[in-house]
């Protein structure tokens, strides 16, 4: 009941603030009759309309999981953050490498196996799009220097 | 003879060396993420576009690999279906009712090959349906005008928002956030920008493919989090995969009309392959009435569903290759393909580029073949993929999504972009909104947006213009009938029937169907 609520809140919010941004979009020559308002206030009325139904009557099954898996959530969602700050500089292979171990353990792999099983992968997949494919793939400004 | 010459000209270009590579590849691939509950084939398309993209590979081969996984998954989906109680997708969700209980009645055998075979029948059927209306429908689309494709593009936005999920609230949510995701970046007609938050990276717009691997396989990173232990056990023994010729004469029937039913079905907008599998299951449990063991082990049970959900495939070809307006999230992504490459598909597609459509549709005879022959004799090769462990399967499809999304653009941003909306799509499944229509919005929504100021130019402005042709007004009440057909089902189910039993709710994997 409250999350259905919460989501038509948020809806709302959205929907107001995508309405309100689309009153700031003036054209000093139109190219057409309606310009480039119409699709986003449709867009509005749609997120507010939808919004105030899941206010009004809320219903959901939704059941959120447990304490242990949030924090393997969280965990999951701070290694997808990780990886592009890392790709960059620690290249593909390492930072793959990290970030699938660290995925595999939240899914219950155990910590050898896992690092294991992503060092092969991410050497896999590296020698199939880079040398492969020829698709290129950040090497890393740590090695290169 | 004449009307297969062009048919022959495609099946050249479906048998070169590269595309008969690329079609067996499309299929293997499709059958293992069709099988493997989690992994849709939307999920494997929208990976593998930046990948072909970036090999260069002309287009129609493109099509021909992608077009392979998305009928190759519906094949695949039974596997899991019927072994394990685990539908792949949810348009096998009905099969499970009698796959599994011939399973565990020891002829889990005969109901893999009877959904080879029917899926085979269902798949062979439509295409040779889609070869003869698609050219029809060019034919009679021709005419449409700006007005015409703004009302069709709204009646597609209201069927799959009333047929996608549950509720038709949570769908025309998720067609608003997609649409709303759509006008991101430069207005293409005044040149100012929305939504972009100051952000170059966003000036170009939202890339389709950097949000449907977001919303579809990074959510499912997260979503499968909750049921994170171990992989499956596949029951070891499901005997020979073979049926009798009486068994397959005794379903003769039944896969014709549950082809030709899914077909129709997959035509229409918003209804897909999970739709089509369950109205096919319950006319044929109705027809078999009391002669039938349907729910208890009938092998038409098996039959009906994956006769109708690969038949469907080919029905939803037509209005993506016909008409440019795909109805689901599978076909929208597809179009977000053939837009990638350069190939805008209408009614002048058949015509002007012809080697895309006969090619494509050769390379699907070519590809059902191979998928009657891959799943037959081999299917316990595939069954071996059901026996990986979780923990390596999710972080793996992760890492290769990290690939795609980087491919796109070379940009950390869109990585950061990706997680953004795998969190999104997480909350939106959690919250039992259906994902698909936000694909379809986001693809969708520039042609639409398009097509209404085209109108609305051509009429100076005049908004009558909308409901001008018997064409359009014909489009915009299908439009409104989308909307009430879910509450009238649901007054009319209620009233009819207690048991709920079955209910197509495409649930987040639904999206695929």
């Amino acid at each position: 009941m409250r999350s259905a609520r919460i989501a038509g809140v948020f809806l709302v919010v959205i929907g107001a603030a995508v309405g309100f941004e689309a009153s700031t979009f003036e054209v000093s020559f139109m190219a057409d009759p309606i310009g480039p308002k119409a699709l986003p206030n449709v867009v509005a009325a749609m997120l507010l309309m939808a919004g105030f139904i899941l206010m009004l009557r809320p219903k959901t099954n939704v059941v959120w999981p447990n304490l242990r898996v949030r924090a393997k959530l969280v965990g999951a969602v701070m290694a997808l953050l990780f990886y592009p700050l890392a790709l960059h500089v620690l290249g593909f292979v390492i930072s793959t490498m990290l970030v699938v171990t660290g995925l595999s353990h939240l899914y219950g792999a155990p910590l050898r196996r896992g690092l294991a099983a992503a060092a092969i992968l991410s050497v896999v997949l590296w020698l199939f799009f880079v040398q492969m494919l020829a698709l290129p793939l950040p090497i890393g400004s740590v090695w290169l220097r | 003879m004449a009307a297969l010459s062009p048919l022959l000209e495609g099946l050249a270009i479906a048998v070169a060396p590269l595309n008969i590579g690329l079609v067996l590849s499309g299929v293997i691939v499709g059958t293992v993420v069709g099988m493997l509950p989690g992994i849709g084939p939307i999920n494997a398309i929208a990976i593998l576009i930046p990948v072909t993209f970036a090999t260069g590979i002309p287009p129609e081969s493109a099509l021909i690999l992608l077009v392979g996984i998305y009928y190759g998954s519906q094949y695949g989906n039974s596997i899991s279906t019927i072994l394990l109680n685990v539908p792949g997708t949810a348009s096998a969700v009905v099969t499970a009712l009698d796959g599994y209980a011939l399973t565990r009645a020891g002829r889990g055998g005969p109901a893999l090959a009877m959904s080879a075979i029917a899926s085979f029948v269902g798949g062979m059927c439509s295409i040779i349906a889609l070869v003869f209306f698609a050219p029809l429908m060019s034919n009679w689309a021709i005419r449409f005008g700006p007005a015409e494709y703004f009302a069709l593009m709204v009646f597609a936005f209201s069927a799959l928002s009333s047929f996608s999920g549950g509720s038709l609230v949570r769908g025309l949510a998720a067609t608003g956030l997609g649409l709303w995701l759509a006008t991101v970046g430069l207005d293409p007609q005044s040149a100012i920008p929305r939504y972009t938050f100051g952000r170059i990276e966003l000036l170009d717009g939202m890339d389709f493919v950097v949000v449907t691997i977001g919303l579809f396989a990074v959510s499912e990173v997260l979503y499968l989090l909750e049921e994170s232990e171990g992989g499956q056990s596949v029951s070891a023994s499901f005997g020979r995969v073979m049926i009798t010729f009486r068994e397959l004469a005794d379903s003769s029937w039944t896969l014709i009309r549950a082809s030709s039913l899914g077909f129709l079905v997959g035509v229409l907008p918003g209804a897909g392959g999970t739709i089509a599998s369950f109205l096919a299951y319950s006319t044929e449990e109705r027809l078999a009435g009391s002669t039938g063991k349907f729910g208890s082990g009938d092998l038409r049970g098996v039959a009906s569903p994956e006769a109708a959900n690969n038949a469907s495939v080919s029905g939803a070809m037509i209005p993506l290759l016909t008409l440019g307006v795909p109805g689901s999230g599978t076909t929208a992504v597809l179009l977000g393909a053939l837009l990638a490459f350069g190939i805008t598909p209408g009614p002048l597609l058949i015509e002007e580029q012809p080697d895309i459509f006969w090619g494509l549709a050769a390379s699907m005879f070519v590809g059902n073949a191979f998928l009657l022959l891959l799943n037959l004799p081999l299917v316990g090769v595939f069954v071996r993929v059901l026996r990986l462990p979780r923990w390596f399967l999710i972080p793996g499809v992760a890492a290769i999504a990290f690939v795609a999304v980087y491919a796109v653009n070379r940009s950390a941003f869109d990585l950061v972009l990706m997680t953004l909306f795998g969190v999104v799509g997480y909350l939106m499944r959690k919250l039992e909104f259906p994902l698909a229509p936000v694909v379809l919005g986001l693809v969708l929504g520039p042609l639409m947006e398009r097509n209404l100021r085209r109108a609305m130019a051509l009429s100076g402005g005049e908004w009558a213009v909308l409901f001008d042709s018997p064409v359009a007004i014909t489009l915009w009440c299908l439009a409104l009938a989308s909307l009430a057909a879910p509450v009238v089902l649901n007054r009319w189910s209620k009233h009819n029937s207690p048991d709920e039993s079955v209910v197509p709710t495409g649930s987040s994997d639904g999206n695929a169907a």
